[in-house]
């Protein structure tokens, strides 16, 4: 989760807004993270009581300078910096080299990157024309999207589930029994992950093998199937990493209150139901910021997995867009050709993120960040 | 750990090659299939030497004095072997004094394994009798592409870099090459490479191989002319159920099926590809994809031959007589061969020592395994394309002063020491004792050994001639040397052999999905016509005007 997905109470409006002084959280999220929003609410207004305050002080209209914010906040703000400077140095300036999709780019034109890039002719959108034109590109696409709706559709309930089945298990130690045993599978590579499938579902697999002893057909074989492909590997994601993904709604569960769960026990409410009114609302943040990430990350459906698997069933079926720009751009050497995937990819899941968002908004949730 | 690459791809026969050739000590890797791609400046530019030029830059050849009597000699050109061991008192010494100074170097290097620890008795046994200081960076070889890219374009590079054939021809690395590093010619063209008699006594086809972008850069690891992929067949197995290896392409394909037993997991091959190409005479990769017909050059896509191989192939997929793993290409095809799970493999001469020894000494007494001889495919006499004098260099950055080049080539000349010489014994095995013990008159690696001489670092900044040595495995050198020296009669050398050719930048990545595509079309996928019509493409989109390339540079060449 980002940073700006910690629910702050905002400011009081006017003191007379701020009436008994206990702003409700915004987003679910329990009472008690973050400091009570009550007792800044109740400084402010002794302050303003003060006689001698100028009248067009911003606090009057509602808002707090600068100096005062930053006095209320530098603790914070220490402690993020080093993640802002990484990803300043690491994120965002990088992105400056971008333009080398629109030269014909070789670090070998010179010495260092600026002396290359003088020397390197213009390209204008000669990289933008060609990835249009190339099917292998739109195979690419077509398959990522696939892939990545499967995952959307298939994949993301499953954590949900699975945090509220663990979540009613009473016996604590079943439950970090069950906790430990589904999380697990995260930690393996995907080469083993895969491995273990080929073992299991592969032509020489322990299926197979049974089959052909059992004197059932020939040719079980699901790892080289091109059209099962993509059922393949999501149930390969599944397996690997849904239970990682309870982790964040476990959390979210812990910290429902539990006394909304006896009275809605008292007022004849069933477990279904308890579920239903209970639960489910108190996921929904969380469950509409991972959508929107997940959505905001539908370009990148991962790369081991499908590297690994692309002789199995060939590029037709496997190659996604981040296999793509690895063998077309890093392994041929072709960087600016890369560059300018990478871009139109940046872009168009920024707008996937935005779009998200915005529906995010419509529902009444808060998304990956908050209006202001 | 299964190769994470995936499938039987010709750079991870070739990788497993060189790791296992330089591991074992023997010269060099024994890589055919590859070698050689691309490497000088574009078009018919400045990058490009005549035969006349290359006779000037080329350093002169001469014999070392301490060459050793092989028990087996090479014949029509193919390696020697050893079976003896030879004390370390019966040793020649070709380098008799350390250079003075312990000059500072460092060193990029691909390693197959885990690197040593800084400081360990092997280097430093090797620094103290070279006179160097090395600084090793050490990457894994199966990234080793990567890194490299990332390392050459960077500003700051290693005084010395490894460059393997099958990571030259990528992306921009002949670009890389050609900026980046030193011209040797000015040290070691003609008789001035007499000062270094080792690297005087590497045959001068590796040094042909070494000449890129118009300059002698490279220091070579030198290959043999045929190894680079050899299909090999269970011995033990095949004796006791009274087979012999097939001698045409359909015997191959029904034994193949008569031997297939997958109910009690026995599969007769694993990818056969390779071998199809020798089967049916398919030219090899490029440069040296070409063959003149009616005064016209035809590339290997464009051949008959090509589509019939692919064919064949494809039937030993449909048959079911690949294991399904290799169809998956997943795991380890060598573990599935030691297994017994497949019969027949094809892959690079280098892993035949290493599997070997591996099996016998790790509680498989009765593992056998030999290479099969290659035949045409309607059983006549093979067609075997010879490859490059060398297939993997080490570079030296431009960037170095005079005396850094020089202890640098003194390192190279120390690493080039011919079999039977101590500095060669000490760069393969380190010291005895220490790092070896001699048992039953052969060296056995101890621990230490294994885990600092054996994982191959001088080895890689330059090798003497290739030679067959395991007087561990004598059975190994037999049959390596009978099956060259069998073979040795069908090798021909392609059109365009034995030097680096670049092509021109945008017509370089034209055959780049091929490789994948004949995954496809011998796995059933695509149809033969799909390859038919991908050559159709290949031919308009860049294959016609490469070959009107190709064909001014022969012309320019004969005339």
């Amino acid at each position: 989760m980002s940073q700006s997905t910690v629910p702050r109470p905002r400011p009081p409006r006017t003191p007379e807004e701020d009436g008994g002084g206990t702003a409700p959280p915004r987003t679910g999220r329990p009472a008690g993270d973050g400091p009570p929003p009550a007792r800044r609410g109740r400084l402010l207004r002794r302050r303003d009581r003060r006689p001698g305050l100028p009248k067009d002080d911003p606090r009057l209209r509602g808002g707090v300078t600068l100096r005062h914010r930053f006095r209320r906040d530098w603790a914070l703000i220490v402690m993020t910096m080093p993640v802002v400077l990484g990803l300043l140095i690491f994120a965002y300036i990088p992105i400056a080299g971008n333009v080398i999709a629109f030269y014909h780019f070789s670090p070998y034109n010179g010495e260092g990157f600026f002396d290359s890039l003088a020397n390197s002719a213009s390209a204008g959108t000669y990289y933008f024309e060609r990835m249009w034109n190339d099917s292998y590109f739109r195979a690419a696409l077509e398959n990522t999207l696939v892939f990545s709706f499967l995952q959307l559709v298939l994949f993301f309930p499953i954590p949900i589930a699975l945090a509220l089945l663990i979540n009613s298990f009473l016996h604590s130690k079943v439950r970090a029994w069950s906790q430990a045993v589904l999380y697990l599978p995260h930690f393996f590579s995907w080469v083993l992950v895969i491995t273990v499938f080929q073992q299991i579902f592969g032509g020489a697999g322990l299926i197979a093998q049974a089959g052909r002893n059992a004197g059932f057909a020939e040719g079980f074989d699901l790892m080289t199937d091109p059209a099962f492909f993509k059922w393949l590997v999501t149930a390969q994601l599944i397996w690997k990493d849904a239970g990682w993904g309870i982790i964040v709604f476990l959390a979210a569960l812990s910290a429902v209150n539990t006394e909304l769960y006896e009275s809605a026990a008292v007022d004849g409410a069933g477990r279904w139901r308890r579920m239903w009114h209970v639960t489910l609302p108190a996921l929904r943040p969380v469950i509409a910021l991972l959508l929107v990430l997940q959505v905001g990350n539908m370009l990148s459906v991962g790369m081991e997995q499908y590297l690994i698997q692309r002789t199995a069933v060939g590029p037709g079926a496997s190659e996604v867009l981040d296999t793509y720009v690895w063998f077309v751009g890093i392994e041929r050497g072709q960087f600016s050709y890369a560059a300018a995937v990478g871009i139109v990819k940046g872009i168009f899941s920024l707008c996937l993120v935005l779009a998200a968002n915005r529906v995010a908004h419509a529902m009444g949730e808060a998304g990956v960040y908050k209006r202001s | 750990m299964p190769n994470t690459r995936s499938a039987p791809s010709r750079r991870s026969f070739l990788a497993s090659t060189a790791v296992a050739a330089a591991a074992v000590g023997s010269a060099g890797p024994l890589l055919t299939a590859c070698s050689s791609d691309g490497g000088s400046g574009d078009g018919g530019g400045p990058g490009r030497v005549s035969e006349k030029e290359a006779e000037q830059i080329l350093p002169a050849y001469q014999a070392s004095e301490f060459a050793v009597q092989p028990d087996i000699p090479g014949q029509s050109g193919s390696s020697p072997g050893y079976t003896s061991y030879i004390e370390v008192a019966d040793l020649g010494v070709s380098v008799p004094e350390p250079l003075a100074g312990g000059t500072a170097l460092s060193a990029m290097t691909p390693l197959w394994g885990t690197a040593p620890k800084k400081g360990n008795p092997y280097w430093t046994a090797m620094d103290e009798a070279i006179g160097t200081a090395m600084t090793w960076q050490i990457q894994d070889g199966n990234t080793y592409g990567d890194k490299l890219g990332a390392v050459l374009a960077g500003s700051d590079i290693p005084d010395l870099v490894c460059i393997p054939g099958w990571e030259y021809n990528k992306g921009q690395i002949p670009k890389a090459v050609e900026q980046r590093f030193a011209d040797l010619g000015p040290y070691l063209s003609g008789d001035k490479v007499l000062k270094y008699p080792n690297l005087a006594a590497i045959p001068t086809a590796a040094w042909k191989a070494s000449i890129f972008g118009g300059a002698l850069r490279g220091l070579p690891m030198p290959q043999q002319v045929i190894g680079g992929v050899v299909p090999f067949y269970r011995e033990d197995i095949f004796e006791q159920n009274g087979w012999t290896p097939p001698t045409s392409a359909d015997e191959f394909l029904a034994f193949a099926k008569e031997i297939t037993d997958a109910g009690s997991k026995r599969w007769a091959c694993e990818d056969f590809k390779w071998s199809a190409w020798v089967y049916f005479g398919v030219l090899p990769e490029k440069p040296m994809c070409w063959r003149e017909e009616g005064g016209k050059l035809v590339h290997r896509y464009e051949t008959d031959a090509y589509l019939e191989a692919l064919e064949w192939t494809r039937k030993l997929y449909e048959a079911g007589v690949v294991h399904p793993d290799a169809v998956a290409a997943a795991g380890d095809a060598t573990a599935r061969f030691t297994a017994g799970e497949s019969l027949m493999m094809n892959t690079g001469s280098g892993v035949w020592h290493g599997t070997v020894s591996e099996q016998l000494t790790g509680g498989n007494p009765d593992f056998r395994m030999n290479a099969m001889d290659f035949f045409r495919h309607d059983g006549g006499d093979p067609v075997l394309y010879a490859g490059n004098g060398a297939g993997i260099w080490t570079f030296l950055s431009k960037d170095l002063p005079e005396e850094k080049i020089l202890a640098a080539l003194e390192l190279a000349n120390f690493c080039a020491a011919p079999y039977g010489t101590y500095e060669n014994r000490l760069r393969d095995y380190g010291v005895e004792g220490t790092h070896y013990t001699v048992e039953n008159g052969v060296p056995v690696r101890t621990p230490d050994g294994e885990a600092q001489a054996a994982q191959v670092t001088y080895g890689f900044i330059a090798s003497p001639e290739v030679a067959i040595a395991h007087p561990d495995q004598p059975k190994v050198v037999e049959d390596k040397c009978a099956w060259e020296q069998r073979m040795m009669p069908f090798v021909q050398e392609p059109l365009f052999y034995g030097r680096q050719i670049q092509e021109p930048d945008h017509l370089a990545n034209l055959s780049d999905p091929f490789e994948a595509l004949e995954d496809d079309v011998v796995r059933g996928r695509k149809s033969l016509s799909d390859m038919q019509n991908a050559v159709a493409e290949w031919r308009r989109t860049g294959g016609d005007e490469l070959r009107d390339w190709y064909q001014k540079l022969l012309d320019e060449e004969t005339a």
